[in-house]
């Protein structure tokens, strides 16, 4: 019995080390240990042993069964480490490429053009918006630009043929021709008719100029501009503001300074010079950067706020040129080829 | 314009050196684009020298040991010299110790190569004269050995390129800036002399003028013309001849340089006519009959039309009014008597014939901004005094005017205190005063307001018609204090009740969506070609995009959708051999419908087969699936849920999309249109792009693009198990799956009534082939279903499933494939 019982563990332990599926191993576990297999068969002759050795060859027995079911166990891990094997395939070679795309990247005047409106949040400003197709109102009178100004002439704006009709661009009367927007300042007057003080809006976005396209000319092209309307507004508040914003993006050495200049709409008017020694490719000791100034006491009354309460600033520059001086790029017209290994560098 | 630092001096007595000057105009707000130095600047001890002796040096190859005679107060000096283009006997420069030659090159005795040398002979460049290094500089005419350089070189000059605000039409004048400067730098402005004060020379003779009408007034608001008889036409002085070409202007004679000298120095433009040239004694201002002809001093023949103003003889145009002059009528070298116009034009009518002629000139660029009718006669006097001064002759009568002159005046009441609040620092009153008067805005009274510190009553002189009201006197104010002196301050922000527009978000959100996904984000050109747009709207859509005045022919129309810039993009990246695959670019569209346009906000992609590229690994390549995930997603953004909106394939003979393999949702009628899938095949591939594309677009009206304003409510979920069931159904190959799955969809929930319920319906599985009837396909369906408050048992939902299938077989046409 004993020779038997020794016999069938050897046996197992040749059995059970090739088994390479879990049915293979649910059969040879039958066949050991299941209601028919070999040791129940030998443990059902246990009656025909005399009683004195039947505790010799229980111990025996269940030593037996202990020994294959270890050996079951060791089997099934086994097998289940091959499953898993085959489950994970070889391993990864870590210095191959990835074949897929990406990642994606956001344009430079997408980067540059958030980064200012972060900026610009941080200090109460929301970002507005307007349509791009505007009418002479929006765009030139309200911003007390008359009517014979250089500016509105058909040489430097694009316009639409008086039949144009646009169904979600309100004109102020049907007389006035549509035409592409010059500039965003038109988001000012539309705000300010939206509703009273105070408004603090950031409004960037396309604009349109007749003009050749060059190495710094684009027919369109984008600006940003900051409109504030609050009580007691100063040049003081507009410098502060101007000074804010460049010191977060370029750091705090950066310095603006202020030249009267003139605009329709601001009284006084500036531009705006930017310390630029640590900027690349620029030579100059500072350079120009934007125009700003106090909202005109006769846009405010165009819009139907009373100057005598209200007072403001805007402040407006052009998101391609700030994105030149930022990353040293000397054509625009990059910006709008869209070749990969342009786009690719600042995202 | 350009303005002379020498001519400036003329009006106020400005010793600043020149970069103070330019930083002056600068910050009184001038742009200086360019300093332009010509002639000799001011040289202290360098004399006129004579070469005496030249012998080789020593110790040096190159160089010579020169004695040379300075004069009397010098005597000979020795002098080593390396130039060698020059000649013993030859009259050069010389710099003596002491002399400090531009860039502050300070002249020592010195030691060259062991030879002591008491000087330096010098190049035009060394004295800053000229650019030519070549050698020294030899004087011709022999002057005076000794004699200071200054008085031989013609004398330096610094010209100022400046460029001048439209609203200050007075600073397009010498004197206009030289009031600037005077005031800056606080000195007095100086004002010509002027002799002739109207009164006439000789008796009236009407014979060279018989009379000068004005038929247009409003056009022509003040006409003079005054007669000067016997001049002698010829060059003009040096003086003259020098000022007018440091500007940048070609001296002509005499009378015509004053003429232009005195548009300068106050801003007024004046013509002369010779008074014989002028057909029937006659000036008559008038619009031009159309089709009239001029030749004009530039030698081309213009075409007139009835709107043009000309100044015309008793015969013909001579002068297309505050223009440019005509060929037949000018001053040349055998005039005698002139006639000297002295005119305000109205603005508008200059600037339209200007434009619309192409015809520019200094005069034109001066009465299109603006001349100050109140001075005009001031003007002509000065021109006057010049002629007779320069060219002779005599005022003769009569002297003609022509208009009326509202007499000017303008006062501007101001405080103090106002101004400080609107600077929002402090500025002393005497400081404001001061830099006030320094403008010649005089102040007429002060009074002590009781709280808002002193008022001033503001004189405003007639050539600043820009200032209006207090707001203008306090740009005024800070200009003269200088805008680089705005203390610093913090940015207060109150925090407003308010969120980004609505487009604002959702271009943010669809870009950082697509970006996420591994597009790069674009920026097209708005104004696409006409060709262009054909392939993408209708005709009649074209019409209503196209601009009315495109600047070139392929930026003429608006763009209807985002795709054919991607697909520039992708052409580009494409031909350069860089490979792209996944664009996209947020921005406006325009839509046409109905005959009007719609401007929309829009999010588009598109999705290339990767060209060229090698992978080691193959991925599944995009399809039409790809496309309809992005655009449900760019839809969701726009709070549109794609899901339960009816889809259609795209079809006709525009649009850019390839029929059966794109869908389009949505149509401006709701506000907002999608399209998505492949794009024409034959369209990219006659672009030269090559592979297929996929695309999509989602264009909503920005103003149904809303902030939400109820917050989303949560909703319970069951957490009892499901129940599954799959369902195969035959149908026709045609029929959508979406329709099979709605009409299941009614009748399972029908089917399960109130026991419990039906969470999802999805087609999982679409066959079509071997073991199915020809035009037949299998679109298999999963059925979830679940209870709230219980684990539901296979009996019950048996139960349903039979009814279900039951339903099918009794109320449709389609088979239950077992």
């Amino acid at each position: 019995m004993q020779a038997t019982l020794t016999a069938l563990v050897a046996k197992a332990q040749t059995d059970l080390a090739a088994l390479k599926t879990r049915p293979e191993f649910e059969a040879a576990k039958a066949r050991l240990v299941g209601p028919n297999g070999e040791l129940t068969l030998l443990m059902k002759q246990m009656g025909a042993v005399p009683k004195e050795d039947r505790p010799a060859l229980g111990k025996l027995i269940n030593e037996t069964k202990g020994r294959l079911q270890g050996l079951l166990d060791s089997a099934l891990r086994s097998i289940a480490a091959r499953e898993l094997q085959a489950q994970l395939g070889p391993e990864v070679d870590p210095t191959l490429p990835s074949p897929d795309a990406g990642p994606g990247t956001y344009h430079p005047l997408t980067l540059v053009r958030e980064e200012m409106c972060r900026i610009l949040r941080k200090v109460g400003f929301i970002v507005a918006d307007g349509p791009e197709v505007e009418s002479e109102y929006y765009c030139f009178d309200a911003l007390n630009t008359p009517a014979d100004h250089p500016a509105r002439d058909a040489q430097d704006t694009f316009y639409f043929p008086e039949t144009a009709r646009f169904g979600n661009v309100s004109k102020k009367t049907p007389e006035e021709k549509y035409l592409l927007r010059t500039h965003t300042s038109s988001v000012q007057i539309r705000t300010m008719l939206k509703g009273p003080p105070p408004i603090r809006i950031v409004s960037p976005g396309r604009t349109y100029r007749r003009d050749t396209t060059d190495a710094t000319h684009s027919a369109n092209f984008h600006q940003l501009e900051c409109l504030c309307v609050d009580k007691n507004v100063t040049v003081r508040d507009l410098k502060a503001l101007l000074d804010y914003i460049f010191a977060s993006l370029l750091g705090r050495e950066t310095k603006t300074r202020f030249r009267p200049h003139y605009f329709s709409y601001t009284e006084p008017s500036f531009e705006v010079d930017l310390s630029a020694k640590h900027l690349p490719k620029v030579r100059k000791e500072w350079i120009e950067i934007g125009g700003c100034g106090m909202v005109d006491p006769v846009v405010f009354a165009g819009v139907g706020y009373d100057p005598e309460v209200w007072s403001g600033y805007a402040f407006g520059m052009g998101l391609e040129r700030l994105a030149m001086l930022l990353y040293g790029i000397d054509d625009i017209r990059h910006f709008y080829q869209n070749d990969l290994r342009f786009l690719k560098q600042f995202a | 314009m350009k303005i002379s630092l020498n001519w400036l001096r003329d009006y106020v007595a400005l010793d600043a050196p020149v970069e103070e000057i330019s930083r002056a105009i600068t910050f009184l707000g001038f742009e200086v684009e360019n300093v332009i130095r010509t002639g000799a600047p001011a040289l202290r001890d360098v004399v006129v020298g004579e070469v005496l002796a030249r012998d080789k040096h020593p110790n040096a190859d190159k160089l010579s040991v020169c004695q040379v005679d300075v004069g009397p107060a010098g005597g000979v000096k020795t002098i080593v010299c390396g130039a060698q283009n020059y000649q013993v006997g030859d009259r050069v420069p010389v710099a003596l110790p002491g002399a400090v030659l531009p860039g502050d090159f300070v002249i020592k005795q010195s030691k060259i190569r062991g030879q002591s040398s008491d000087g330096m002979m010098c190049s035009a460049k060394e004295l800053g004269v000229a650019e030519d290094a070549a050698g020294l500089l030899i004087l011709g005419g022999r002057p005076a050995i000794g004699t200071p350089i200054n008085q031989v070189l013609p004398p330096g000059d610094v010209v100022f390129d400046i460029e001048i605000t439209p609203n200050r039409p007075d600073c397009l004048s010498h004197l206009g800036i030289a009031r600037e400067l005077s005031a800056w730098f606080k000195l007095p402005l100086i004002y010509p002399q002027e002799k002739f004060r109207g009164d006439l020379d000789d008796a009236p003779d009407p014979s060279a003028l018989r009379n000068v009408s004005v038929l247009s007034p409003e056009d022509c608001p003040l006409y003079t013309a005054h007669i000067i008889k016997g001049v002698k036409i010829g060059p003009s002085p040096e003086w003259l001849q020098r000022r007018l070409a440091a500007v940048g202007l070609r001296p002509i004679n005499n009378v015509v340089d004053v003429g232009n000298y005195v548009m300068l120095e106050t801003g007024q433009p004046l013509h002369a006519f010779d008074a014989r040239k002028l057909g029937g004694g006659e000036i008559v201002v008038r619009r031009a009959a159309d089709g009239e002809k001029i030749v004009t001093l530039d030698g081309k023949e213009r075409v007139l039309t009835s709107r043009m103003l000309v100044i015309a003889d008793g015969h013909r145009p001579v002068v297309i009014a505050g223009i440019m002059g005509g060929e037949n009528s000018g001053v040349g070298d055998d005039t005698v008597d002139l006639v000297l116009e002295c005119a305000i034009f109205r603005r508008q009518s200059i600037r339209w014939t200007s434009r619309r002629l192409g015809l520019s000139s200094d005069s034109c660029y001066r009465y299109e901004r603006g001349v100050d009718p109140h001075t005009a006669l001031e003007a002509a006097y000065r021109a006057i005094d010049l002629i007779l001064e320069i060219a002779g002759g005599r005022v003769s009568g009569p002297a003609y005017r022509v208009g009326s002159d509202v007499p000017w005046r303008r006062e501007i009441v101001v405080t103090h205190d106002y101004i400080c609040e609107k600077l929002g620092f402090d500025i002393p009153a005497d400081e404001m005063r001061a830099g006030l008067e320094g403008l010649e805005l005089s102040i007429e009274r002060e009074e002590l307001t009781e709280a808002r510190g002193p008022a001033w009553t503001v004189t405003i002189p007639s050539w600043r018609d820009d200032l209006d009201r207090p707001i203008d006197l306090v740009e005024e104010v800070l200009r003269l204090h200088g805008t680089d002196k705005i203390p610093a301050a913090v940015v207060t922000a109150p925090g407003l009740i308010a969120d980004d527009d609505p487009v604002v978000l959702f271009n943010r959100r669809a870009t950082d969506y697509l970006v996420g996904h591994d597009f790069h984000e674009c920026l097209n050109y708005t104004l696409r070609s006409a060709r262009e747009i054909g392939t993408w709207v209708s005709e009649t859509a074209a019409v209503e995009l196209a601009l009315a005045n495109p600047f070139v022919d392929d930026q003429s129309h608006l763009r209807p959708s985002l795709i054919m810039g991607l697909l520039e993009s992708l052409k580009l990246n494409q031909s350069r051999g860089v490979p792209a695959s996944r664009l996209c670019e947020t921005g406006r569209v325009f839509i046409e419908r109905n005959g009007q346009n719609f401007e929309c906000a829009a999010a588009g992609f598109l999705i290339a087969e990767p060209i060229g590229e090698k992978a080691w690994l193959k991925r599944p390549a995009a399809d039409f699936y790809t496309a309809k995930k992005y655009i449900g997603a760019l839809a969701a953004m726009a709070g549109v849920d794609l899901v339960r909106q009816a889809l259609s394939p795209i079809a006709g003979p525009y649009y850019g999309w390839q029929e059966g393999q794109s869908a389009t949702a949505g149509e401006m009628a709701q506000g907002w249109t999608a399209r998505f899938g492949l794009l024409s095949l034959p369209m990219v591939t006659s672009m030269g792009v090559e592979g297929k594309v996929y695309a999509g677009i989602f264009a909503i009206l920005p103003e149904k693009l809303t902030a939400e304003t109820t917050r989303r409510r949560y909703v319970e979920f069951s957490l009892q198990p499901a129940a599954f069931r799959d369902l195969a159904l035959v149908v026709d190959a045609a029929v959508h799956a979406d329709e099979v799955r709605k009409g299941l969809a009614k009748i399972t929930r029908t089917a399960v009534g109130g026991a419990f319920v039906l969470e999802s319906v999805e087609a999982f599985d679409v066959y079509q082939g071997q073991g199915l009837p020809e035009g037949k396909k299998s679109l298999a369906f999963s059925l979830v279903f679940r209870s709230p408050e219980r684990t539901l048992t296979d009996d019950e939902v048996n139960v349903v499933f039979q009814k279900i299938q039951d339903e099918v077989a009794k109320t449709t046409s389609w088979q239950i494939r077992k």
